[in-house]
């Protein structure tokens, strides 16, 4: 106390001294005034420096003192204190989506504990019931033993100070209260987060959807396309098939647009814009926007396997339709150039991209033509990369092409970029068009280009017949050798470009055919594997007798017109090619009593009705007489012989014939056919898979399919299974006790459940998350698996 | 101790400091130095790995325990001979399905091994005859056998002479049981061990053929007319119509069968647990007297007069194959136990032995002095061979080629039939006037699996035995070549299927892989024979060696040729053989 007391009269003379000392120059200074009365008039002498503002809280404390004055002081305060007005709670729906969406992640987490032991009881061989039981092992008597312990003698000396109270009326008392403090206060901080998570996304929700700037909504829809962009790459990247599961959503979604009415001039509000569109630009504008949204979402959307062909297509059905001449609300402003762009977005904007950068690329290539005409190698290569297109495209449309020359490719090749060159003379005319706005003078062009895309468009392939095959053009060569060295030069970008479009669904041997159209290269490269293929099939298929089928056979739909069976020109040509070589490999090896062991003359008894002499214990015995001649029939060997070829024979399919005698040269009797038609209309069935018995001498196997044993057989493999052998190789090994030892037995027929009768089965609690096993268990693609959610 | 007391008192820093120093010397030049700086967080992992470190010893000396070390070791040929073959891939992609798979093939493993292990308890092994080196086994007759081997065994050796004509006889499938048949009518059914009689009857009918049925309560006789049925008092119980002028029957135990042949070349497959005739058609080989079935597969294995081996079954009224083993008429036909090999005789006084799980061969050709009248294979592939009226057993005459025989019997009355006595060495021979029964030792299978068959089974054991076949029963028509046929997926179906769901619309196809899970392993039949062919003509240029060297004829003397250095290649070679 008394220190204070010092302190304070030191501040009071502090205070005197420092006065003194201002007094000392000469100056004049404004006190600050103790006390303010509120007036009207400013005087100058009540000039203050500080602000006026009273500081209420300073008065209630001057009122704090008296006791009756406590009430006033704080009724002041309350007028005082700063209290938040509520905002306007959001409308229902959403508050409703929030809470649900908040309460999905909150209780998703919580489900999502269970993963690891929902995925670990549907591994384990078998899980037995109830969950819980008493361990049954005994513990040793040492260990036992050691757990029991005499009090010490503080404790037995503490409970006869201090005997423990009796506990059963508490734990009467506990069970009453539904929740412990603690439970309940982690309750209440556990629902007071969900509530402040609410409040936050709900707060956050309104002010977002507050905000009118549309500069902003442009950048949140960019971002949020840029974000699903990316998340759909990855998807690709990951997860191909949900990639396309993804893309055909979109579709799903473009077709519902197609549906509804949405976004076209048929809405009132399209109407009423409709009437002042006449004189208004800016609702004409508007309008275009809105038609621009329906189109874009009604476009079909292309998967990335598209090819440059149909986007060159759609780039082509898209300019008229922005910048048609005709119709003057679809003519694009020069300052809004790109009302389209904007609508394009998600993925088919992505798309989009894709298909202009391609375009690009072909701009590029055309230019060069224009700047070089009849610099025949860019001709050249643009046309490769216009039929590989082609290629994808067939691909993207899943059809049956019919078998194509390589020569029709090129022409129709060419054709499409002549198209494409006259596309490009086309926008850049329309473009001179839109700046003249001469419509008279741009009319018959557009005509003319547009007649040149039909035509093309007439010049595609139809199905061609085998006749055009065969049919070989002197003009082909030429065009092939340049063919070549352009596809030399442009082979690795092409491969790339090709790999890059197929997705791997799509990789099969049908691709292969296909491609094995676009240009010759690539047949014979087709022609190889198959053939390897072919080989490896023969070679593997050797002696085998199961499985007995001709993959050329089975590609072929049933009825097989010539047509179709040209088709396959190139398998069969092969088989043909083939089947000599292996007849040549086994015609090399003299089948017949090829492993005629030598016969062993053996010492045997010799029963006593032929005679007694001969007992003797020599070795090797030469006969003496040959009887085995008196009693063989050579045309046994014959008959068997011929048997076998005959049973061969019937196998064996003839080939067919498909000439028309008289058709395009003379008929009747004694005219042959000509060599080169009986070539082509007497088809040569494929070689059989060799038989069982080929080599084995006089041995015959019949092959046939028993129908009573494929009763028996497994037909289908289910659904884990993805190849035969592995399917067969789970059957492989028996499970009876006759078979494997019966410790086995039992184990591998022990049931997955196993439950104990007569008892209850309780559900789980959570501590069986806590259980070891359980926690324990990694296996991270099943858990996945069980805990995704669809 | 003097010295060790003058001796400085060794220090433990002396002795650390030096070690270090001829660590750093010895290790200088081969060893990379690294510096490590010390980190807390690298304190930390290694105070981690030291933690593990130490909760990690006390396992290993748990397995350092010397006391129990565990289950002994199992030999890996014992282990591939229990194999199931290769096992389930990665070819599941589904996570929890290929965590099931994975741990499906660690049981079949398990099996594996227990089976392996398992063999400890075959026991007995079975035994030969062995002789000095210049004495033969063939010089042992049966009344050497008889006087040293124990009483029991002993009285296996017997002979019953019986008036009915020549006597077919055949053993129950547990070989306790025995069944005799004459010409002229006499059946009668007996415990051979101890020589109790079931029944003896006459039918007062030509009987062709008998054959136990599953149990040994009920027989079977081919009659003159029709097929005759018995039970263990001699009672008919039936008399199947259905089937007459039967020449020769099998019963295939599996399937309940009674498989017949007739004298019109009918054959027909009797399911005797149903009454049913499940398969019956001609066989248009015309009379064929000679039968036998191949207990690996099923298959009825039929010679004709033609020298053709035929395989049938009875749901398929072609011959599964045929194979062409002699120019001549067949005189017995024989398969082994295990289905490999078939032997074959013919009037050409020929036996081949044939690889008939292959369906190829032959393997052996071996010419004798007369024609076989039977053969039988032995549990333990023995064979016998019927001579009129002496029986040779050869031993190990398939996988190669024998010189003489191991055992020779000779009696004063023709062989009829013969068969080798299941889990006993003892050989049945049914002659024209009488059985004789003798020993061949180490013909039968020594250890005998009591829940297949038991030799020493009570009734109520062969009532559940009989009770569990008949749940085991097979259908007939998995009678194939290859008896795995049933665990193979059927691939042309499912390709025809496959096919079929890929026309629908809207339905995305299933991707499979066909390739079938056996596939020809190792060499090829082509392979195969090469080899055979090299091998040959090794064998006969070395024979070629051994002549010149018999013939003695004088070396091309190989005269040093002057040598020119490296101008040696400038000089014309001449060729040697002129």
């Amino acid at each position: 106390m008394e220190d204070i007391e010092e302190t304070e009269i030191v501040a009071s003379e502090h205070d005197r001294l420092v006065s003194a000392i201002s007094k000392l120059d000469k100056t004049q200074h404004i006190t600050e005034p103790t006390r303010n009365e509120p007036t009207n008039l400013s005087s100058e002498f009540n000039l203050t420096k500080r602000t006026n503002r009273l500081n209420l809280n300073n008065v209630a404390k001057i009122l704090e003192d008296t006791a009756h004055h406590v009430q006033i002081g704080k009724k002041l305060k309350k007028t005082q204190s700063v209290s938040k007005v509520l905002s306007k709670p959001l409308e229902k729906p959403q508050a409703e989506r929030i809470k649900r969406a908040t309460g999905y992640e909150a209780t998703k987490k919580k489900v999502g504990r269970w993963d690891p032991v929902v995925a670990r009881s549907r591994t384990v061989d078998y899980v037995a019931f109830p969950l819980k039981h008493a361990s049954t092992k005994l513990e040793p008597t040492g260990d036992f033993l050691t757990k029991l312990k005499m009090k010490s003698d503080l404790e037995r000396e503490l409970e006869e100070v201090d005997p423990s109270p009796m506990v059963e009326d508490e734990e009467e008392e506990e069970p009453v209260l539904p929740l412990t403090y603690e439970e309940m206060v982690m309750h209440r901080q556990r629902l007071a987060k969900m509530r402040a998570q609410q409040s936050y996304k709900a707060a956050k929700a309104k002010r977002q959807s507050k905000i009118k700037s549309k500069k902003y909504h442009r950048v949140l829809k960019k971002e949020k396309l840029k974000q699903e962009l990316k998340e759909f790459e990855e998807l690709q990247k990951n997860d191909p098939e949900e990639a396309l599961k993804k893309l055909e959503s979109l579709e799903k979604a473009r077709a519902l647009e197609r549906h509804t009415l949405r976004h076209k001039s048929t809405g009132k509000w399209a109407k009423n814009k409709l009437i002042r569109a006449k004189y208004d630009k800016e609702v004409r504008q508007e309008l275009a926007e809105q038609l621009a949204v329906g189109r874009g979402l009604t476009k079909k959307v292309q998967d990335n396997q598209s090819s440059d062909d149909e986007a060159d297509d759609a780039g082509v059905s898209n300019i008229p339709l922005s910048q048609d001449p005709f119709n003057n609300w679809m003519m694009q402003r020069s300052d809004k150039s790109n009302i389209n762009a904007e609508f394009d977005f998600g993925y088919k904007k992505y798309i989009q991209n894709k298909m202009n950068k391609r375009k690009d690329d072909s701009d590029t290539d055309s230019n060069d033509e224009n700047m070089d005409d009849e610099d025949n190698t860019t001709n050249e290569l643009s046309a490769l990369k216009a039929s590989i297109s082609k290629l994808s495209q067939g691909k993207n449309q899943d059809e049956e092409f019919n078998n194509e020359d390589v020569k029709e490719a090129q022409t129709e090749a060419t054709t499409n970029v002549n198209a494409t060159r006259k596309r490009k003379t086309r926008q850049t005319e329309t473009q001179k068009i839109e700046k003249e706005v001469d419509q008279v003078v741009s009319n018959p062009l557009f005509k003319k280009s547009k007649k040149i895309v039909a035509k093309t468009k007439v010049s595609k392939p139809v199905a061609t017949s085998n006749w055009e095959v065969e049919a070989i053009d002197d003009t082909e060569s030429k065009h092939s050798e340049d063919v070549l060295s352009a596809f030399e030069s442009h082979e690795t970008s092409v491969a790339k470009k090709v790999e890059k479009k197929l997705g791997e669904i799509r990789r099969n041997i049908e691709r292969l055919e296909q491609a094995g159209r676009v240009n010759q290269r690539e047949t014979q490269k087709i022609q190889d594997t198959q053939q390897r293929d072919n080989l490896e099939y023969l070679k593997l298929k050797n002696k085998k007798v199961k499985a007995v089928i001709d993959e050329e056979l089975i590609e072929t739909s049933s009825k097989t017109t010539p047509d179709e069976v040209t088709d396959q020109g190139l398998s069969k040509v092969l088989n043909t090619a083939v089947a000599p070589v292996q007849e040549a490999a086994i015609a090399d090896i003299d089948t017949h009593g090829f492993v005629a062991t030598k016969p062993k003359y053996l010492n045997s008894a010799i029963s006593h009705g032929e005679n007694e002499y001969d007992q003797l214990d020599d070795d090797q015995v030469v006969p003496r007489v040959n009887i085995e001649q008196v009693f063989e029939e050579e045309d046994v060997v014959a008959s068997f012989r011929q048997e076998k070829e005959d049973e061969i024979n019937k196998d064996k399919p003839e080939p067919i014939n498909a000439t028309l005698p008289g058709w395009g040269a003379w008929g009747g009797k004694g005219v042959k056919p000509q060599k080169r038609k009986r070539n082509r209309f007497i088809l040569k069935t494929p070689p059989k898979i060799p038989r069982r018995d080929e080599n084995k001498g006089d041995i015959i196997i019949k092959e046939f399919k028993d129908p009573k044993l494929a009763i028996h057989k497994v037909k289908d493999v289910p659904f884990p299974f993805e190849s035969v052998k592995d399917y067969e190789a789970s059957i492989r090994a028996p499970l009876g006790n006759t078979f494997i030892p019966e410790k086995a037995h039992k184990k591998l027929i022990r049931p997955s459940v196993i439950t104990k009768a007569g008892k209850i089965i309780e559900p789980m609690d959570e501590e069986e998350l806590l259980v070891p096993k359980n926690r324990n268990f990694k296996n991270e693609g099943v858990i996945k698996l069980l805990g995704q959610k669809k | 101790m003097k010295n060790t007391k003058k001796k400085a008192p060794q220090r433990y820093f002396d002795t650390e400091d030096k070690q270090p120093e001829q660590k750093g010397e010895s290790n200088n030049q081969n060893v990379e130095v690294y510096n490590i700086k010390i980190t807390p967080g690298l304190l930390k992992t290694n105070k981690f790995k030291n933690y593990r470190g130490h909760n990690r010893r006390p396992m290993q000396k748990g397995k350092q325990n010397k006391k129990f070390e565990g289950k002994a070791p199992l030999a890996p040929e014992k282990l591939e001979a229990h194999s199931r073959g290769e096992g389930v891939g990665k070819g599941v992609r589904h996570p929890l399905h290929a965590a099931k798979l994975r741990k499906r093939e660690r049981k079949i493993t398990y099996a594996q091994e227990q089976a392996a292990r398992a063999e400890i308890l075959l026991t007995e092994d079975h035994g030969c005859l062995e002789v000095d080196e210049d004495s033969k086994t063939t010089a042992i007759s049966q009344k050497i056998i008889a006087d040293n081997v124990d009483i029991s065994a002993a009285s296996k050796i017997f002979e019953l002479n019986l008036e009915f004509g020549p006597y077919r006889a055949k053993y129950s499938k547990n070989g306790r049981h025995l069944l005799l048949g004459s010409k002229k009518g006499h059946l009668a059914a007996f415990d051979w061990v101890t020589k109790k009689l079931h029944f003896e009857i006459n039918v007062m009918e030509s009987i062709h053929d008998i054959s136990w049925l599953h149990t040994e309560t009920m027989v079977a006789a081919a009659q003159k007319e029709w097929l005759y049925m018995y039970d263990n008092t001699g009672t008919e119980l039936h008399c199947v119509k259905k089937m007459d002028k039967i020449l020769r029957m099998e019963f295939l135990p599996y399937h309940f069968l009674l498989a017949a042949v007739n004298e019109f070349g009918f054959m027909t497959w009797l399911d005797i647990s149903i009454g049913e005739v499940v398969g019956h058609y001609n066989n248009h080989l015309g009379r064929t007297a000679v039968m036998t079935q191949n207990p690996y597969n099923a298959t009825l294995c039929l010679g004709n007069s033609k020298g053709v081996v035929s395989l049938w079954s009875p749901t398929i009224k072609e011959p599964l194959a045929k194979i062409l083993c002699h120019k001549t008429p067949l005189t017995a036909i024989a398969v082994d136990n295990r289905g490999m090999y078939m032997a074959t005789s013919g009037v050409d006084r020929s036996m081949k032995i044939w690889d008939i799980r292959n369906l190829d061969g032959p393997v052996q050709d071996y010419r004798l002095r007369s024609a076989p009248v039977d053969l039988e294979f032995s549990q333990k592939d023995m064979l016998a061979v019927g001579l009129d009226e002496v029986v040779e057993i050869y031993n190990n005459c398939c996988s190669q080629t024998t010189e003489k025989p191991y055992l020779r019997h000779r009696m004063a009355k023709t062989i009829n039939n013969f068969k080798f006595c299941p889990y006993e060495d003892v050989l049945g021979v049914g002659t024209s006037n009488g059985f004789t029964s003798i020993i061949v030792p180490g013909s039968g299978e020594p250890n005998f699996d009591a829940l297949e068959s038991n030799p020493f089974q009570n009734k109520k054991q062969r009532k559940e035995a009989e009770v569990k076949a008949l749940l085991d029963k097979i259908p007939a028509e998995l009678i194939t070549l290859n008896p795995f046929d049933i665990t193979e997926v059927d691939v042309p179906t499912m390709q025809e299927q496959m096919e079929a769901k890929k026309k629908l619309l809207y339905l995305k196809p299933k991707k499979m892989d066909f390739t079938p899970r056996h596939k020809k392993k190792g060499k090829t039949q082509i392979a195969r024979k090469k080899i055979i062919k090299q091998v040959a003509r090794k064998e006969f240029i070395e024979q070629a060696k051994e002549a010149q060297k018999l013939l003695n004829l004088p070396e091309a003397q190989n005269t040093k040729k002057q040598s020119f250095g490296v101008l040696d290649r400038f000089v014309p070679t001449v060729k040697s053989r002129k």
